[in-house]
């Protein structure tokens, strides 16, 4: 049977396990083989870093060679012949995975990957079977403080050294070396280095074991109590793709999913620590006045505040939106801006910027700032606001997001906050209604190449805080102007058909949180 | 069939009683009207929770409605949830007064998808037999004793329940627990016989034979016993196909159908023991066929005691059954070996499976579906007294109320494994 995998020209035959396959000339041979559905374990060998074929795991036949080869660092070449499961190969394989457990501890249950570890699921797949050697192990170091997010154990590391060419290809910071030979070799920061660099936890992510361990994961959940939902970083406005591992309510990490178009496997430091905020100083209750009250109290009390101020041409009522806001929250706070209010002073807020590289980290802090310049392409910046405030064209607010800001009370009348965090904004708020946040909500952001990428919900927003859409639909309908959505794909459907950039956008399927003992662990 | 042919019991019933007292007396009833009358859910009578929804004229029964489910557990989508090894705690909660037999049923279907079936040790064979063998005592046991406990026979309750109790302190020797055993894994069983346990079997079982025998002359020749047991609740032969009956009930009316003299698993070929047959199928007939199966599994006991031959109690395969906990604690081999088995569970091969085997009531069956991960994607059983007792409906009606007790009782509903 010949299967075609690629149109191009360029295609070399080869025969994997007896059947004959197209691949495209230079594809690699690991590759090849798993995308046939022969089974390869591995190592050293990642798809986003260059191959070493130092762990001898992915060894295969090839016609011809007298011994096996590392299919991870081969390519494909016409008329090869590859056996991927002969005895011999199993055997090569079942060795292979012997000497890997010779000098490793039994950590397994304090050890923070056992779970989504490699070798625990290649060993069990492949060898199996119980110990032989009776030898003493080889004792290393086991809590070396290697740089400001990370621990090594050097007794786990199994040297496959995915975490050196994390650090040399990816962060461009040769932080890490290989020390001493033999059993005797060590995992360690090279000569006057520290593993600092900003994408340092990505050696987490890559590292087959228990190695390398996040400062900020470690002892905090087992694997397979985590629920992992797919998700885009809110950090800046890159947008890397991102899983939401949380558990019992709570998140406990951010890690990078894979996405060619933007971020390959990787993301930054500082946005896997962008879920601390989500559980923070949140706003759970609505208030009028300062005071606690039933959601429908405070929406009915927002619109009366906002009509009081109503009927002067221009408006005087100001929008302000958020950079940080979903495309749904941006569009149906435009709705009740233009239709609702009908008022044309918009403003838009959000984090400042910060500092960026050429890698992945953007200087826009804000993920959705593309979102609100595409649909609201007059609004104006805080400064604006705040002279509109200081002159009286404006004196009433619905201010979405934006805690931070500091408004000069007395000479507004209202003002109305859909806020989800404390903030100095709640003091001068005279409603508050509480939102989700991102990890809170299905939903859709814009990032600065105008990709548009969903979100979904991880976990169930706090106290009576819900999606921000929603919100402002009760409060457009106090106003008179009926939102009628059901759910974040009916805003999103009916913003792509009245925004440009949306176009040709697609909601795609839900995206249930999956338990990473039911979803195949990730190792 | 097997060579041996089944003992019936036809002799047994030979003695002759005068005229029954409950004589006929359609022509002098007052006339009534049809009243519901609902038997149970919490009526003592209804073990392990049904409701029975009469319709009566008088003390006759017109239409009997079986109303099922105060006792379901969602056993099947909860399978669906947990790792092979995990389901042996639920399927002990089946039919919960002989688990042994439900532990054993279940591990030879997944055995079977894990092709495994040739490779159990031959110890684990024979020592899978002894414990259901017991476990078939104990259940028949509680069905006569809780039968003739209805009937008034007090007596006879305690002869016979003392004497389940003694062969679950050996099962409790055995597995850790007098009731939920959770004994049996996938590949054999998790622990072997206690030093000294099959002496303590023998002599519990020569005990037990003298509490049957007590038992067997308070009842077999009682007249108020027999007056309600007698010509009452018959199952015609025809019925034991057309309603799915297996079991004490299908044998009761003389059909001979046994899982493990019909389609012989473990090494159930290898024993001499009878199939006792009944000849009319009513209530006594019922009671008989117990009390002879009783004799025969000793007769079983005894043989694989005799028999059982000595060697490893699990399969020598770390991805099917746990290291032991010397080697988990101590190589890093076996630590994941243990990891993956209690994380993941083991993997059992994609692929579906009936297999059935004799519980206590009749063909235990477990339909098994696996998509090759570790837990199970349909974990269904055929449970035997959800089909016999089914066929209370055609049964109860022309029989009196007083008859529901018996009839019921002697159908031997065990909530646990009908409602699942």
């Amino acid at each position: 049977m010949v299967t075609e995998t690629s149109a191009t020209a360029e295609n070399v035959t080869v025969i994997v396990d007896g059947k004959e396959h197209k691949f495209p000339k230079g594809t690699n041979l690991l590759e090849a083989c798993q995308s046939v559905g022969a089974k390869v374990p591995f190592f050293c060998y990642h798809p986003g870093l260059s191959s070493p074929a130092v762990c001898r795991q992915c060894l295969v036949e090839v016609k011809g060679s007298p011994k096996p080869v590392p299919s991870c660092y081969m390519t494909v070449a016409d008329k090869m012949e590859v056996t991927t499961n002969s005895p011999k190969v199993l055997d090569v394989r079942r060795q292979m995975l012997e000497f890997t457990l010779l000098n490793h501890p039994i950590d397994c249950p304090i050890c923070d990957k056992a779970g989504e570890c490699s070798l625990q699921r290649h060993y069990f797949d492949w060898n199996g079977r119980l110990a032989r050697n009776e030898g003493v192990k080889v004792r290393k170091a086991k809590v070396v403080d290697v740089g400001k997010h990370i621990v090594l154990d050097q007794e786990r590391c199994i040297l496959c050294t995915r975490c050196i060419r994390v650090c040399n290809e990816v962060a461009k910071s040769p932080d890490l070396t290989m020390a001493n030979r033999g059993s005797h070799e060590v995992l360690t920061t090279a000569p006057g280095h520290r593993l600092d660099n900003p994408y340092s936890l990505n050696t987490v992510d890559v590292c087959p074991v228990g190695a390398l361990t996040a400062k900020d994961f470690r002892f905090a959940r087992r694997a397979w109590e985590i629920f992992s939902t797919p998700s885009v970083c809110p950090g800046c406005a890159t947008g890397c793709s991102i899983e939401v591992h949380a558990s019992r309510g709570k998140i406990r990490r951010l890690v990078p999913r894979e996405n060619p178009a933007v971020n390959k496997f990787w993301m930054c430091d500082e946005g896997r620590f962008e879920y601390k905020t989500v559980h923070d100083h949140r706003v759970m209750l609505p208030l009028v006045g300062g005071k606690r009250a039933r959601l429908d109290v405070a929406v009915t009390e927002a619109a009366k505040l906002l009509r009081a101020d109503g009927g002067s041409s221009p408006s005087r009522v100001g929008v302000v939106f958020s950079a940080g806001a979903s495309n749904e929250d941006d569009h149906a706070l435009l709705r009740l801006a233009a239709d609702g209010l009908k008022t044309e002073r918009i403003y838009v807020g959000g984090r400042p910027p910060g500092w960026s590289d050429a890698i992945l980290v953007s200087a826009d802090k804000n993920p959705n700032s593309a979102a609100v310049r595409a649909m609201a392409p007059t609004a104006r910046t805080l400064e604006d606001l705040r002279a509109d405030v200081a002159s009286g064209a404006v004196t009433a607010l619905v201010v979405f997001g934006n805690e931070t800001l500091v408004l000069a009370k007395d000479k507004l009348t209202a003002v109305v906050a859909l806020a989800s965090h404390q903030g100095p904004l709640l003091a001068s708020a005279n409603v508050v209604l509480p939102v989700a946040v991102w990890a809170e909500v299905d939903g859709s952001f814009t990032n600065k190449d105008g990709r548009v990428q969903r979100i979904h919900a991880a976990i169930s927003p706090p106290g009576e805080s819900q999606p921000g859409w929603r919100t402002i639909c009760a409060l457009a309908g106090k106003l008179g102007l009926a939102l009628d959505y059901t759910d974040a794909d009916d805003v999103f459907a009916e913003a792509s058909a009245r925004h440009a950039f949306l176009k040709g956008a697609v909601w795609g399927p839900a995206s249930q949180p999956v338990q990473l003992r039911f979803g195949e662990s990730r190792g | 069939m097997a060579d041996t042919a089944p003992t019936a019991l036809e002799s047994r019933r030979r003695v002759v009683f005068g005229e029954s007292d409950v004589a006929d007396f359609d022509d002098q009833d007052l006339p009534t009207e049809v009243m519901p009358l609902m038997m149970g859910p919490s009526h003592p009578a209804m073990h392990g929770t049904v409701r029975i929804a009469l319709e009566v004229e008088g003390e006759k029964i017109k239409t009997a409605d079986i109303q099922i489910g105060y006792l379901h557990r969602c056993f099947e989508k909860e399978a669906e949830h947990a790792t092979w090894t995990q389901i042996f705690p639920y399927t002990d909660r089946l039919n919960y007064v002989s688990p042994m037999l439900n532990n054993v049923g279940y591990a030879l279907a997944v055995e079977k998808l894990l092709d495994l079936e040739d490779k159990i040790p031959e110890r684990a064979q024979y020592i899978r037999v002894i414990v259901g063998e017991i476990s078939r005592i104990t259940d028949h046991l509680t069905c006569l004793a809780a039968g003739a406990m209805e009937l008034g026979a007090f007596t006879v309750f305690f002869y016979l329940i003392k004497g389940r109790e003694w062969l679950w302190e050996l099962l409790e020797e055995v597995s850790g627990a007098r009731l939920t055993h959770s004994y049996v894994r996938i590949g054999g069983v998790v622990a072997d016989l206690p030093e000294g346990w099959a002496a303590r079997l023998r002599e519990v079982l020569g005990k037990v034979r003298v509490a049957i025998g007590d038992a067997d002359k308070l009842l077999t020749r009682n007249k108020i016993f027999r007056d309600r047991m007698d010509g009452v609740g018959v199952i015609d032969k025809a019925d034991v196909a057309g309603w799915g009956l297996t079991g004490p009930i299908a044998r009761s009316t003389g059909v001979p159908y046994d899982v493990r003299k019909d389609h012989p698993y473990l090494v159930y070929d290898r024993f001499d023991f009878d199939v006792p047959v009944g000849s009319t199928g009513d209530n006594f007939d019922r009671y008989l066929v117990r009390l002879e199966e009783i004799s025969q599994s000793m007769r079983i006991l005894d043989q694989a005691l005799t028999k059982i031959p000595a060697g490893p109690i699990i399969v020598d395969d770390p991805r099917v059954a746990l290291p032991q906990k010397r080697e988990t604690y101590n190589t890093i081999e076996a630590m994941i070996a243990h990891f993956k088995l209690i994380m993941d569970g083991l993997h059992v091969p994609p692929g579906e499976i009936y297999s059935f085997t004799e519980g206590g009531n009749g063909e235990l069956g477990f339909y098994i579906v696996s998509n090759g991960t570790g837990r199970p994607w349909k974990c269904r059983v055929r449970p035997p007294c959800f089909a016999n007792l089914a066929v209370l409906t055609k049964v109860l009606p022309g029989l009196f109320i007083a008859d529901v007790v018996p009839t019921f009782g002697m159908i031997n509903m065990i909530g646990g494994e009908c409602d699942r």
